[in-house]
């Protein structure tokens, strides 16, 4: 039950910080990457947390692995565009 | 030689939490929207002055909004997991239906604005991804308000994961669409 509260507590504090960072700071190159950042943060709560993979790290770590991959990529087309 | 169909799926040492079908699910469905993010943002790179445009018209601190909305829908689906408690599953499915209508008044804005798929690239990936995300949400309703009303260990566990899906996809969306191209 604590683990949920934590995981919420989480998932909300980023979203506001994801909302704030995009609409308080001026657009610069590292904006994108912070905003993906925080977005495979919350995935990875959620994955953990909410999924319950914290009871199969490596599972965990390969799914995360997967997303750190997907997020390179966009990264680099965000950055081309 | 007989295969043992108790043997588990992933190696012995792994405990895999929810059943793997349902990963199998998660997986597939994730993939998708990936691609389609992927697809979105290298369309971008040939007009970025007009996706930056077009995503003036969508409102940050509403989708924020929105997010945190159905992140703490799935803490409430999490715990009616866990306590296999109707009144939990229900409120989580409740919750969902406020991140609806937070889509509803945007589209609405839209449509009123006269915006439609065909209006630029940037709809085009708009509505098909939050609009088949939605189609998500709609469909995660209905498992969680049967499953609350069965009560089943295994389809509530299902289910619920079905709803974190739903969770994991809109955090992937939400920045890409509605924070980094504006």
């Amino acid at each position: 039950m604590i683990r949920i509260l934590r995981a919420w507590m989480i998932l909300v504090a980023a979203s506001a910080a994801s909302v704030f960072l995009a609409m308080g700071v001026p657009s610069a190159i590292w904006l994108g990457a912070a905003l993906i950042g925080l977005a495979l943060l919350k995935a990875r709560v959620i994955l953990s947390d909410y999924l319950d993979l914290y009871r199969a790290p490596r599972v965990r770590a390969g799914i995360m692995l997967g997303f750190v991959i997907w997020a390179l990529v966009l990264c680099a087309l965000l950055a081309a565009g | 030689m007989p295969q043992d169909r108790t043997a588990p799926a992933v190696g012995a040492d792994v405990q895999l939490p929810h059943d793997l079908m349902i990963w199998v699910l998660i997986v597939s469905e994730l993939l998708v929207f990936c691609a389609g993010l992927w697809g979105f943002s290298a369309v971008r790179i040939s007009d970025r002055a007009g996706f930056a445009d077009a995503a003036a018209y969508l409102h940050p601190l509403r989708a924020g909004l929105g997010t945190m909305i159905l992140v703490s829908s799935g803490a409430l689906a999490a715990v009616g997991a866990l306590r296999m408690q109707r009144r939990y599953l229900l409120g989580a499915a409740l919750v969902g239906a406020g991140f609806l209508m937070v889509k509803f008044y945007e589209w609405r804005d839209l449509a009123a604005a006269q915006i439609s798929t065909e209006t630029h690239p940037f709809f085009t990936f708009y509505y098909l991804l939050t609009g088949f995300h939605a189609a998500h949400v709609v469909a995660g309703m209905v498992i969680l308000a049967v499953v609350a009303a069965r009560r089943r260990p295994a389809e509530v566990d299902a289910g619920v994961a079905f709803w974190h899906m739903v969770d994991l996809v809109w955090v992937l969306l939400f920045p890409v669409i509605y924070l980094v191209s504006a």
